[in-house]
């Protein structure tokens, strides 16, 4: 079998499983469904590996595979590029979506739409490993659209919470901003640099480096700027970065696997990885790394401190995904490309382990998300208990766990830049490790440790997060551990969470493996290379770590949660009470979706209410009262009316059509 | 030519008159009548032209055969053309507006003679069968558009037909196949009715009866 | 050979579905209602007699007949064999139909038969008076079809409409071609081509011709502000009727245009190019603006016909050979995409029961997962998402009038396919995350059951290889412009 073959294989397999579980999942015996998407995604994992061995004796690939069209000089292909970058991205994909896949025969075990959802997340992992895998732009945006749309899909998986729906449309028009400014970018790219191919264009991009556009006449802009700024506004989208995270939290509404595999490990990564291969693209400009920078840092502090009053346990591990996709692009912004891919791996494998161990906690509490009823589960579910430790730990920091080496790094790394804003976010960073370590601990003692709040609990009302369809435990119910489907992924999981950022540091950020598919101008941006002299061994940076502040930081989070949530319940309830005015504006979230369904008035409920609504008069009044959509209510209302089944108010339209044309054209004449 | 300038003109003021007419004649058989004095106007003009023809095919077909016919439909079927004219009236001045401007911009344009000026066609020798090399040239140069003419004519003999031909009214057949799909909703029909009923509604019902 | 025998060469297809449809007729007359099977058979006979007639009689080169009235070029070749095509899955869509409806007869077949005929000769007019003709065979043919459902008030009402105001269009199309003639003398396109390009005196009165004939040629595609009778005609007439008018007739449509406008009035392409401009424009912003809140089905589909034949309008935006074939590219996908849609709808269309509103389509996944993924293909196509045809479609056509230098209408129209995009996403959430409004199963031949397999999956395929049709279509306007 030649490579190339292995390199369509690796993403056909899981398309094909896709395929058949999905159009004859129904008529297919109920098993079959697993079977046969974990055998696509295993077959398509070990592939993964055998490329990645292939890949670290040198072997590149850089080559279409299929010519789809040519048209006007350009061709769109489908072709790979495999070097290094995607092939370390190929195996933290493949993994955890057979991790994810392995862990969902559990959970959605008495789902009615459970062929559904194997042939879904199959079709994720093809479209994942299609953007990962593309050699041009073109089939980037092949991969994010499709990547997108399945995750779109998964969000409202039940489809019958009108809060999925909401939220599912609310990630997809979100995206769509994205979207949009992605598109201009690659179009920005066709336009100026004449190609779609990743390596013509990075080839030419360095003779582009000081070029001007003028977008509003007599305004010159930086080419270089603009563009990288545009893609980086699809990355935003994708990864959730403010001001467009609004719909991750909202994403919980799908069911917990897909939380796992795509709104933590793979999906939302996606903006980080193209940065980094962009990366001969944002070197030659100053202006979109500081903005990436600032961007990230933000990100990275205040999303975090959203983790703190969460109740619902996913959305807790959701506001930290958001925070830690900050750190990954603070990493970018101060150009340790090496350092956010290396914490994208880590993260993936950590945050899919939390994600997964708090769906089996949901399991053992029968659907009961409020982490203010668990409490004790350590008792009741120790592999779980054991594994979320580890994920938490590794989540926060603790030396020689692998969050530690990835985030440790990037810390530093922004510590060595002196890019604008770098003080901004040495700052961000720093004060994120005590907030993240506090919120981290905070679920982890509320759901682990304590009084078994769930008895009591049976009784009270869940409150705004109320699912409809959620039991809870009652009084006199045990919470179990789960089948070992679901523990086993778990366990494996947490593996690489614990060992992999000690394996890996050395020859991932110091011995130069990306080589040429990262390109960082080392004069202008020195962070990778101070930070490789400071660096002396895995080992001793742990030991080392002890005394810096980081460490300091987050051994002090976990304190002040233990204190405030074991010790003395009562402070918090109390600082609640006298803060309220804090503690309103990071319940609403600082305002960001009411901000957004205010001011964007044909956005995103209004259109996803427009959408889901299935009575078509509500809609037009939803419609033409709000906003900028009032406009094409009105129109569409005219056009209506005009429309009015006589038949001589057609035939005199015509004439006037007629009339209209004539006169626009002897206007001309004459 | 001066007597062939006038007839033409008598003529075609006679045509346009008629033409108006048509559409503003209140009684439908008036209307009827006025189309065909255009179609007789019409073929004195042709015949001026020489298509000698063509015009006593005009009179044959139009005004032998279609308005006869046409003249039996509109008799018989009694239209009620006020109703159809309703709204002349409130429509008319957008319809003038429009009707003038666009009249001003054809005459604009063909005001200044852009038409290709023919020569004054030779006078025929004598002998010069118009109907023969009217036939010669519909079975030579136009056959194509002369065979698929005389298929729209079949399209709309088979339209016709296909439209209006049903079984008789009065015929006693019934279908089987009707009568074993027929559901019940097709021959009862639910009405609810209070059981009491006021006074005042059976007597407004009694005095109905007679 | 002599000169009839190599004119009636050139017009055998024609030729041969004429014959057929009066053969039609008179077998229905000796048939038993049992057996009228039978003239479904023989019209798919015909349909494949048309195609093997039309390709083994190809010839590269462009041959003219009957006093060079009648054309036998590629362009018309391929256009004629894409239109057996769509006919022929029309009939297989339509015959459960048709027999439900008490509809299954020999005047159905016949009538569209004929309509076919129209379209060939439109396919292949060289002259004004073989295009009009043509034109009037196949509209007479629809106003038939769309009343032959004679007890359905809304049927007969939508054909009233449908010929009083195709006459009017008629008549301006005539009045147009009068101009043109009395401008340069002839009715022949070549001729009428050649002496426009000499004389350049008459450009008012041409023009004037123009602007009708231009209108005439809107009201058969639908574009705007000629485009009301479509949703009425669509939504009143039969479900196989609508099919019909909403998908082949295009492609004669196409022809009509591609032989008035670029092979007769090439030399008025400034005038012309600005009116389609402006109707392209329309087209497209109250097509999809509109559709949005259709609640029926059919009419929803009427007014995305609106849009769709705004983007084929950009196609003519230059000149060239490259836009025409995009132009000529995306009539032909629309063609298949508006075959699969209307295919759908018929396929769950039962006794006494038509699937044309949208709560119809509502949990088609739980019904039949299939036909709802073949439908989401479909709708992705019209929507122009990729991979599908429809993308590439649109990608060409907008492509074409970038290069002629319509950078804004082209933003504004991309726009208003992201608004366009809403309606058929809603499909989309219809079928697959709503409770189905009716249970009862989905009952229909196999061979319709396949064919509408093959039509939408051939959405999805051509979608993939684009060259495929692509370059059929640049050979076809290669060789005969």
């Amino acid at each position: 079998m030649s490579m190339q073959t292995i390199y369509l294989l690796i993403p056909l397999l899981p398309l094909f499983a896709a395929a058949v579980v999905g159009l004859f999942g129904s008529r297919l015996p109920r098993a079959s469904a697993h079977w046969l998407t974990i055998a696509g995604v295993a077959a398509s994992f070990g592939l993964s590996v055998y490329v990645f061995m292939d890949v670290l004796q040198g072997y590149e690939f850089n080559g279409p595979v299929y010519t789809w069209l040519t048209s006007g000089g350009h061709s769109f292909e489908v072709g790979f590029l495999i070097d290094r970058l995607t092939a370390i991205m190929m195996l933290v994909v493949t993994f955890v979506s057979l991790m994810v896949h392995i862990y969902t025969v559990g959970y959605m075990a008495e789902d009615p739409g459970y062929s559904r959802f194997f042939s879904y997340i199959s079709l994720f992992t093809f479209s994942m490993l299609m953007l990962v895998m593309a050699n041009n732009f073109m089939q980037l945006f092949f991969g994010w659209e499709a990547v997108g749309l399945v995750s779109y899909l998964l969000i409202g998986f039940w489809y019958k919470r009108p809060t999925a729906i909401y939220a599912n449309l609310k990630a997809f028009l979100v995206n769509r901003v994205g979207d949009f400014g992605f598109l201009l970018g690659i179009g920005m790219v066709l336009y100026y640099l004449g190609s779609l191919d990743y390596a013509a264009v990075f080839s030419v991009a360095p003779q582009f480096a000081d070029a001007k556009v003028e977008i509003i006449p007599g305004q010159p802009w930086s080419l270089m700027t603009v563009t990288c700024i545009l893609l980086f506004i699809g990355a935003m989208g994708k990864s959730a970065q403010v001001p467009l995270h609004v719909w991750l939290p909202d994403s919980m509404e799908g069911p917990t696997p897909i939380s796992a595999l795509i709104h933590a490990a793979t999906m939302v990564t996606a903006g980080i990885f193209m940065v980094t291969r962009m990366s001969p693209l944002f070197e030659l400009s100053e202006t979109a790394l500081s903005f990436v920078l600032v961007i990230g840092a933000i990100t990275a502090l205040f999303m975090g401190f959203l983790g703190i009053i969460q109740n619902d346990i996913k959305r807790v591990v959701a506001y930290s995904t958001l925070s830690q996709l900050g750190y990954m692009t603070v990493a970018l912004g101060v150009s340790a490309y090496s350092v956010a891919m290396f914490h994208l791996m880590t993260h993936a494998f950590f945050k899919a382990l939390l994600f997964l161990g708090a769906g089996s906690v949901i399991m053992g509490m029968h659907h009961d998300q409020d982490i203010r009823n668990m409490g004790g589960l350590r008792k009741y579910m120790p592999i779980t208990w054991i594994t979320s430790l580890i994920g938490s730990l590794a989540l926060i920091g603790t030396p020689l766990f692998s969050g530690f080496y990835s985030k440790d790094s990037i810390i530093e790394a922004v510590k060595f830049s002196s890019i604008a804003g770098s003080g901004f976010a040495y700052f961000a960073v720093l004060a994120g490790v005590f907030v993240t370590a506090f919120y981290s601990f905070r679920m982890y003692f509320l759901v682990f440790h304590g009084k078994e709040r769930w008895m009591e609990a049976a009784h009270h009302d869940h409150d705004d997060h109320a699912h409809d369809d959620h039991h809870g435990l009652g009084p006199h119910d045990k919470p179990h551990e789960s089948p070992w489907v679901v523990t086993l992924p778990l366990v494996l999981l947490a593996i690489p969470s614990l060992a992999i950022g000690y394996v890996a540091i050395e020859p991932l950020l110091f011995g130069g493996f990306f080589g040429d598919a990262i390109k960082i101008d080392q004069t202008a941006h020195p962070a990778m290379h101070e930070l490789a002299q400071h660096f002396h061994g895995a080992l001793a940076m742990a030991t080392h770590a002890l005394t810096t502040p980081p460490f300091l930081l987050a051994a002090a989070g976990v304190a002040l949660s233990w204190f405030f949530y074991m010790k003395r319940p009562d402070i918090p309830a109390a600082i609640k009470a006298r803060c309220n005015g804090l503690y309103q504006l990071l319940e609403n979230k600082y305002g960001f979706d009411d901000f957004n369904e205010k001011v964007f008035a044909g956005g995103s409920r209004l259109l996803g209410g427009v959408l889901w609504r299935t009575s078509d008069v509500k809609w037009i009044d939803g419609f033409v009262v709000n906003g900028t959509a009032r406009l094409i209510g009105r129109i569409s209302a005219v056009v209506r009316h005009l429309q009015s089944g006589l038949i001589y108010h057609y035939a005199f339209s015509m004439i006037i059509g007629a009339f209209l044309l004539l006169s626009f054209v002897l206007f001309r004449l004459l | 030519m001066i007597f062939q300038d006038f007839v033409f003109y008598t003529l075609a003021a006679i045509l346009l008159i008629a033409g108006l007419r048509v559409i503003t004649a209140r009684n439908p058989v008036h209307a009827a009548l006025f189309l065909v004095l255009a179609f007789f106007t019409a073929a004195g003009i042709w015949l001026l032209l020489e298509a000698e023809f063509l015009a006593i095919a005009l009179v044959l077909v139009y005004v032998g055969a279609v308005m006869v016919l046409f003249l039996f439909v509109v008799m018989m079927l009694d239209i009620n053309l006020d109703r159809l004219r309703e709204g002349f009236w409130s429509y008319l001045p957008i319809a003038a507006v429009v009707g003038v401007l666009m009249a001003v911009e054809m005459a604009l344009v063909l005001s200044g003679r852009y038409f290709i000026e023919a020569a004054a066609p030779v006078a025929k020798p004598a002998g010069y069968s118009n109907t023969a090399e009217l036939g010669r040239v519909l079975y030579t140069d136009y056959l194509l558009p002369f065979e698929l003419a005389a298929v729209l004519l079949l399209v709309a003999i088979v339209a016709a037909i296909a439209l209006t031909l049903r079984e008789r009214k009065d015929s006693k057949f019934i279908d089987p196949a009707a009568q074993v799909q027929v559901k019940r909703n097709d021959r009862v029909r639910m009405v609810s009715m209070p059981s009491y009923t006021e006074p005042e509604a059976e007597q407004a019902q009694q005095e109905l009866k007679p | 050979m002599n000169a009839l025998q190599s004119d009636l060469f050139s017009a055998l297809p024609e030729l041969w579905v004429l014959s057929m449809a009066m053969v039609i007729l008179l077998l229905d007359l000796f048939l038993k209602p049992q057996q009228r099977i039978l003239i479904y058979l023989a019209s798919q006979l015909t349909l494949l007699g048309a195609g093997v007639l039309t390709v083994v009689t190809h010839v590269p080169t462009v041959g003219y007949a009957f006093n060079a009235m009648f054309v036998d070029d590629t362009l018309s070749d391929v256009i004629k064999v894409m239109m057996y095509i769509g006919t022929s899955l029309i009939l297989v869509y339509s015959r459960q139909y048709l027999q439900l409806r008490g509809m299954f007869r020999g005047e159905f077949y016949a009538l569209v038969l004929f309509s076919l005929a129209g379209m060939m000769v439109m396919a292949s007019g060289q002259h004004f008076l073989t295009l009009y003709i043509g034109l009037e065979l196949l509209s007479l043919s629809l106003y038939a079809l769309v009343a032959l459902d004679r007890d359905n008030v809304r049927a007969t009402e939508a054909a009233m409409k449908y010929f009083v105001l195709g006459a009017l269009a008629s008549g301006m199309l005539l009045y147009g071609m009068s101009m043109l003639y009395g401008a340069t003398g002839s009715l022949h396109i070549s001729e009428v081509s050649s002496r426009l390009m000499n004389g350049g005196d008459h450009h008012a009165v041409m023009v004037l011709g123009l602007v009708f004939v231009v209108a005439g040629m809107a009201f058969k595609l639908g574009a705007v502000p000629f485009q009301m009778w479509i949703p009425d005609v669509y939504e009143g007439a039969p479900t196989v009727v609508t099919l019909l008018i909403g998908s082949v007739t295009k492609l004669a449509a196409f022809a009509f245009v591609i032989r008035l406008l670029i092979q007769g009035l090439a030399v008025l392409a400034v005038d012309w190019q600005n009116m389609l401009v402006i109707m392209a424009v329309l087209s497209i912003a109250i097509g999809n603006i509109t559709a949005i809140v259709q609640t029926n089905l059919k009419r929803m589909l009427a007014y995305s016909t609106i849009s769709h034949i705004g983007f084929l309008l950009f196609g003519f935006m230059s000149v060239s050979g490259n836009g025409l074939a995009s132009a000529f590219f995306y009539i032909a996908s629309y063609t298949i995409m508006s075959l699969a849609a209307f295919g759908v709808i018929l396929l769950l269309s039962r006794q006494g029961f038509e699937a044309d509103t949208l709560d119809d389509l509502k949990g088609l996944n739980q019904r039949s997962p299939w036909y709802a993924f073949l439908m989401m293909i479909t709708m992705f196509s019209m929507a122009g998402i990729p991979p599908t045809l429809g993308f590439y479609a649109k990608f060409t056509v907008l492509q074409a009038a970038l290069q002629a230098g319509y950078l804004w209408v082209v933003v504004f129209a991309v726009l208003m396919a992201a608004i366009g995009a809403y309606y058929y996403l809603r499909i989309v959430k219809l079928m697959y995350f709503d409770e189905p409004q009716d249970h009862s199963p989905i009952v229909a031949p196999f061979g319709m059951k396949a064919a509408l397999s093959v039509n939408a999956l051939s959405l999805l395929a051509l979608g993939l290889l684009p060259q495929i049709l692509m370059s059929i279509c640049a050979y076809a306007i290669v060789q005969s412009l």
